[in-house]
């Protein structure tokens, strides 16, 4: 062994402290029963995309950009020009060299050789003895933990009662496979190891020889192994950090991974100690980006560029406001931010000018934990950066016997399945029982269910808001809509869901903004909240006037077939009766507008019914294409994109920001849907950049782990991120990994001020993560932010000298044909 | 012969589809709807075909020198169940296929590998003589082996692909001896025609060989232990191909056993064997599969412990029974793998309504004696005391599982109104149970052999089965009780490693070889 002298205290720490670290850089991965998309690149913010894209390759061998056939495409296209390579060129901070446009454009020419990651002690021993001890290791940590996080699917599972690593540990010390595949002894070694995960780290970190300028990248790359695995744990650190607490699951994780290099080391220690030595060097050399991973990341933010002058001609360019502030309109229907109200929002308000739609995110400013209706399960109904300041239930106490007849049905029906999976009673299931599974399986084959309405009972908060609360409430999430004065006849408040069969993906298509649950309960509470009498004479204090005959209502506005559902709840009085027909007419309406207008994106689909057809097929990997296409986040007036067609690739927020005096909506803006924006589109980007990765992998293999995760077939590690089919329609990407480019109304002084203050967020701007653009009074791209607080004229290189400020270096380049 | 002739049209649509489509390399072509379409055209011809059995008039015994289409297509109750089932999965298969690999650049040639299949298994179930039973075995694990390497680049299918393979090659060889001894020594190929002979004759050395060869045939066909593993491990290829595998192609070694009953029945000690081998991979299967956490893991052990089941129904000379098992099986799996994506949600639905409530010793007793009631209520009540007491000792294994749905309504926590559903529930699976029996027996009556009386060893197997099986349901409705208990804790590591039997063929097929991928330093 390398270090004969043992780590001396402040070695100890220090390593545990980069073990530590290296578990932040792992990315969280929610369970599939309420999933929401995540930025995979959380833990590398704070730098630019080569280096993370250098800090990819040397974990895993695969890069954070796309192929550089890709690249050339949109550079033989025409979609991105020699000005965008120039500004880009400009923009993206590369360390130590100049590159020219023509550098650039023959380098991803080239053809490159594969990235390769550093090997493990396992890929090293798999090397030398032929022996594929990687997947081995993959498979023995997938049995395990598939049994210790199962949700429940297995009668039974692994005890939870342990930390990660004691578990581990007491099924290592019984498990005989590895001994028979050819490990020596790993029982016994995991008998005699440290009970506890930080000493495991230490002590096999000794026996590897670990430094500690080796140990950040060794630890990092060593998690990353661990695929789905590390990033639920990472998910489990996430929520308990969100409740103010602490979870040591990354270092146990970490001891898991590390003891197997330690076994296997000793094993084969006389084979691989001079390769195993190489690779540690690998792992202490300083991460600086390759010259093609720079390239790579110039031409990701040509591409960008290239988008947001596309972009550019779809805003400020509407015509004047057909819809003067004071005609007051007879339907103004909320719906969440997400891109596919896009489509929505334009198909139904080319109905009527006396539409109006409204941008605002999904869970409506209400932080719910929500138990739907003959439910004890408390769903986070609300985004994940938040901890639920509400907690409701559906249905009041005059339903507590329906409540009560329905768990009896469920629990009947639960133990039914009990006994259709039980050992002997199996038998008995299916000598009985099976023969009802000719139905089902016609039923299901042709699809012979209709749509089924959501039937839970209007939600009600468990302890009533205090009424000066309440109206805080109302009168914030109305600021923050930008909704004050000129209320509409009806306000239909939105939430959005899915309805698709069979998906263990489900959840990702449901609200974000919401925990991946459907938003309907949040906005009917909303709606319940703003027809409250008293709320209301308050908020006239506060300079918001409802008039007495706007009516609130809760929707949910289904994202597969675009079908809503308006919830009454007991609000609507007679004379209200004429507004909702005729709502629901528009509804309606619009539904098979938008129908019509998503089909086009379906290989093979010709009308608004096949596209309703796909929310109950059982064999449809497709339902809809979710957020795939996202690029775009826009925070203004309706009026700025109203009649432009964003083809829902276009987050809209409403956001007028003459009516937010101190700034504080703005604020929030920034530091809340925006992040959720860089997260989704960030989800998107990794799967589709780095799918082995980042994605879940073909869905035509999925299986189900323990109801949290699938693998990708029989064993290796459980998969986190997008499956394959939901960003490719087998012929083309439905996604173009551009990162979110964020258009905010409002004075640059004022969005600088909110970055200062809120340093994570900058970080994502900073390093390109996000781009960040404002417009000007009348809509139009006017300043580009330019990182270090720092905003530079938009420019649009339409034509050739129209550069932003580039010398005459950059002129001749752009001359160059 | 009308019926005849519409057995006949079922494979042919079958295989001109499947030939269309493993020809075709287009991605998005009309093939897979025309496979689709075709799949339901041959499950539709099998439905006339049934229906013109069921009418026309009973065919005379096939007797020796039939020819025509009578030479190779044998029509009686179990090859026409047989056929309509398996193109009734294969439809909804097909059709599940079609949307379910939309856009994948070998969709065609998956439809045509799936039709294939289809076509042979098919074949099987129909063959009237050892020829064509022979060849339509060995096609169906041929055709079956491409769609297990769809995606041939996958190490994970390749390892599964080439277990089975091995173990295909060996039921070939082991199906090809059978047939020849049977041949030489009934002088015909003609399969009604042996098994009339062996049902008058007596056993030689050469048909006794000729059980155990089938016998060997069905094990490794159908998964039984230890050859199970290859079954386990096929999730690498489209959800399509498990539902076809495991409600279609799995199914053939019990078939060969009901096909071939009258020849086994000659060898009473093949009969014990595979009568042990199947009841010891039902409990086997069943137990490991309560440990499984993946989804598609689990339905795989559960079909290795309903094969065991069946192979075991087969050993106690139960063919009517085992005959239900494949169809009843096949419809539940067939479903169960294709729907298998829901389990997300069906998972997060189990922890809504509040939690499961546990029984103690008390109420567990009481459920068994209270499923023993009923069974012996019923049993009264619809003559089954007259039936052979193998088949009473499977009706007892079967009680011992309702006795776990009546545990759960009748634990003290459990309220009124789910112990009353959970006590109907109970009745009404039993009462199927006793009726779906029944019509079995009724249906196969002339054409399978009945179920001879008990010898002594016969009667040690079925108290063995029987406190076994009760043993292990015993253990399972008392299972929160024990199953957490650090003593247990080994037994589970050990139960959801299977045994370590894979483990073992990995080590000895070298599964675990390393990729040629060299590591190359910077």
């Amino acid at each position: 062994m390398t270090n004969t002298k043992p780590y001396t205290k402040a070695q100890s720490t220090t390593l545990l402290r980069l073990a530590n670290e290296a578990g932040q850089a792992i990315p969280p991965a929610w369970p599939l029963a309420a999933t929401v998309a995540v930025n995979p690149f959380l833990g590398q913010a704070q730098e630019p995309l080569a280096t993370a894209s250098a800090r990819l390759a040397r974990a895993t061998g695969e890069t954070a950009t796309m192929d550089r056939s890709w690249y050339l495409k949109k550079l033989t296209s025409g979609a991105v020009t020699d000005s965008d390579i120039q500004a880009a060129i400009a923009a993206t901070p590369v360390s130590n060299k100049e590159f020219s446009v023509e550098e650039v454009k023959r380098s991803l020419a080239e053809t490159i050789p594969q990235e390769t990651a550093v090997p493990t002690v396992a890929d090293l021993a798999a090397h030398v003895s032929g022996i594929d001890w990687p997947a081995i290791i993959a498979e023995r940590i997938t049995a395990w933990a598939g049994s210790f996080f199962d949700e429940g699917q297995a009668f039974w599972s692994v005890p939870s009662n342990k930390s990660v690593y004691a578990s581990w540990r007491s099924y290592a010390i019984h498990d005989l496979t590895s001994e028979i595949l050819g490990l020596d002894g790993f029982a016994t070694h995991m008998l005699e190891a440290p009970d506890q995960a930080r000493d495991m780290i230490l002590r096999s970190s000794h026996a590897l020889g670990i430094r500690q300028n080796e140990a950040s990248s060794y630890y990092h790359q060593l998690l990353m192994m661990l695929g789905g695995w590390g990033q639920y744990g990472r998910y489990q650190l996430w929520q308990a950090n969100l409740s103010g607490g602490e979870d040591d699951i990354m270092l146990d994780l970490l001891a898991i991974r590390i003891a197997w290099e330690n076994a296997l080391l000793a094993q084969y220690e006389s084979e691989i100690s001079a390769s195993w030595e190489d690779a540690r060097t690998r792992h202490s050399a300083k991460l600086t980006p390759s010259k093609d991973q720079e390239v790579e990341a110039i031409i990701q933010e040509a591409c960008e560029r290239a988008e947001q002058r596309r972009l550019s001609a779809l805003i400020g360019h509407a015509p004047a406001d057909k819809n003067e502030k004071n005609d007051r309109p007879n339907l103004q229907l909320a719906l969440c931010i997400d891109v596919r109200s896009e489509v929505y929002r334009r198909a139904i308000e080319s109905l009527d000018p006396g539409i109006e739609t409204l941008g605002f995110a999904g869970f409506f400013g209400l932080t719910l934990s929500h138990k739907r209706f003959a439910s004890d399960v408390e769903e986070l109904r609300l985004p994940v950066l938040l901890n639920p300041a509400l907690s409701s239930v559906s249905g009041s106490s005059s339903d507590t016997d329906n409540d009560n007849a329905e768990r009896y049905k469920e629990r009947a029906t639960r133990a039914w399945g009990r006994f259709k999976l039980a050992a002997v009673s199996t038998f008995a299931f299916v000598e009985s029982a099976s023969p009802i599974y000719l139905p089902k399986l016609i039923r299901d084959a042709f699809a012979l269910k209709s749509d089924e309405p959501i039937k839970d009972p209007a939600p009600q908060l468990v302890d009533a808001l205090p009424e000066k609360d309440a109206i805080d409430a109302a009168e914030t999430i109305l600021r923050a809509m930008s909704l004050t004065d000129n209320f509409g006849r009806l306000v239909v408040l939105a939430g959005h869901g899915a309805t698709v069969e069979n998906n263990p993906h489900e959840s990702a298509l449901q609200c974000g903004a919401c925990g991946g649950y459907s938003g309907e309960a949040n906005a009917r509470l909303l709606a319940q909240l703003l027809n409250n009498k008293d709320v209301r004479s308050a908020l006239v204090e506060r300079g918001i006037t409802v008039p007495s005959d706007t009516l609130f209502l809760g929707a949910l506005h289904n994202t597969t077939n675009d079908s809503v559902q308006i919830f009454q709840d007991g609000h609507a009085a007679p004379q209200d009766g004429a507004a909702i027909r005729q709502a629901q007419a528009w509804f309606d309406q619009a539904g098979k507008l938008t129908r019509t207008e998503r089909s086009f994106r379906f290989p093979g689909t010709h009308s608004d019914d096949d596209v309703r057809a796909r929310s109950h097929d059982w064999a449809q990997v497709r339902p809809e294409w979710g957020l795939a296409g996202c690029s775009a986040f826009i925070a203004a007036p309706r009026e700025r994109t109203a009649g432009s067609d964003f083809s829902g690739r276009s987050f809209l927020h409403n956001y007028n920001w003459r009516d937010d005096k101190d700034f504080s909506v703005l604020e929030l803006i920034m530091t809340a849907p925006v992040v959720v924006g860089s997260w989704i589109s960030l989800q998107y980007f990794g799967s589709v950049t780095a799918p082995d990765i980042f994605g879940a992998g073909n869905k035509l293999l999925h299986n189900v782990m323990g109801g949290i995760g699938v693998l990708e077939g029989n064993t290796g590690p459980m998969r986190a991120g997008l499956p394959w089919q939901s960003v490719h329609d087998g012929e083309t990407l439905m996604h173009d990994p551009l990162r979110l480019t964020v258009c905010i109304e409002a004075p640059c002084e004022a969005m600088t001020d909110i970055l200062e203050r809120h340093e994570s967020v900058r970080a994502l701007f900073d390093n390109r993560w996000l781009h960040l653009i404002a417009l000007n009074e009348s809509g139009q791209m006017a300043s580009r932010y330019v990182g270090d607080l720092e905003w530079e004229p938009f420019a649009t290189h339409d034509e050739p000298g129209d550069g932003d400020d580039g010398g005459s270096e950059e002129k001749d380049l752009i001359a160059t044909p | 012969m009308l019926t005849h002739v519409l057995v006949a049209i079922v494979p042919l649509i079958l295989i001109a589809s499947g030939v269309m489509g493993v020809r075709s390399s287009m991605r998005r072509s009309d093939i897979p709807g025309y496979a689709a379409n075709a799949g339901l055209g041959a499950a539709f011809a099998a439905l006339l075909a049934t229906l013109a059995f069921a009418l026309g008039q009973p065919e005379p015994n096939a007797v020796a020198g039939s020819s025509g289409l009578r030479a190779i297509i044998q029509v009686d109750i179990v090859s026409i169940s047989m056929l309509l089932l398996v193109n009734f999965v294969g439809a909804i298969v097909l059709r599940y296929a079609r949307t379910y690999l939309d856009g994948e650049a070998r969709q065609d040639s998956f439809m045509g590998w799936v039709s294939l299949t289809l076509a042979s298994v098919s074949i099987l179930v129909v063959s009237a003589n050892l020829i064509v039973f022979v060849i339509a075995w060995i096609a169906t694990s041929v055709f079956l082996h491409q769609l297990l390497l769809f995606y041939p680049q996958r190490i994970a299918a390749r390892r599964a692909a080439f277990k089975k393979f091995v173990f295909a090659r060996a039921g070939d060889a082991a199906l090809i001896g059978a047939a020849v001894l049977l041949w030489s020594t009934y002088n015909t190929i003609d399969i009604s025609t042996i098994n009339a002979a062996a049902r008058l004759g007596e056993a030689d050395t050469k048909i006794t060989i000729a059980a155990i060869l089938f016998a060997l045939a069905a094990i490794l066909k159908s998964a039984q232990f230890p050859t199970h593993s290859w079954l386990t491990e096929i999730m690498d290829t489209p959800t399509p191909t498990s539902a076809l595998l495991h409600a279609g192609v799995v199914n053939g070694g019990g078939f060969l056993l009901i096909r071939f009953a009258d020849v086994l029945l000659l060898s009473p000690g093949t009969m014990a064997f595979i009568a042990m081998i199947g009841g010891f991979t039902a409990l086997f299967g069943s137990v490991v599969m309560l440990t499984q956490p993946a989804v598609k893991t689990s339905l795989a052990w559960s079909t290795v412990a309903q094969m065991g089941f069946l192979i075991m129904q087969c050993g106690l000379a139960l063919f009517p029974l085992a005959l239900l098992h494949i169809i009843a099986h096949s419809l539940y799996k067939a479903h169960a793998f294709l729907a298998s994506g829901g389990a997300v949600q069906r998972i997060a639905n189990t922890r809504r309504p509040g939690p499961v409530a546990i029984a103690n010793l008390r109420t567990v007793t009481l459920s068994f004696l209270l499923a023993i009631t009923i069974y012996g209520l019923l049993a009264f009540g619809f003559g089954l005391t007259k039936e052979a007491p193998q088949s009473i000792a499977l009706g007892a294994i079967l009680i011992f599982g309702i006795a776990y749905l009546l545990t759960q309504g009748l634990a003290e926590e459990a309220p009124k109104p789910l112990t009353r559903r959970l006590v109907a529930y109970s009745i009404a699976a039993s009462l199927s149970y006793v009726l779906l029996h029944k019509g079995a027996i009724w249906l196969t009556h002339d054409v399978l052999p009945i179920t001879p009386a008990p010898g002594a060893l016969e009667w040690v197997l079925m108290i063995m089965a029987v406190l076994s099986f009760a043993f292990v349901a015993f253990a399972q409705a008392m299972f929160p009780l024990w199953a957490y208990h650090p003593a247990a804790a080994g037994m589970r590591v050990h139960v959801s490693n299977g045994l370590y039997v894979n483990a073992l063929l990995d080590r000895i097929m070298k599964s675990w070889r390393s990729s040629s991928k060299s590591i190359t330093q910077q």
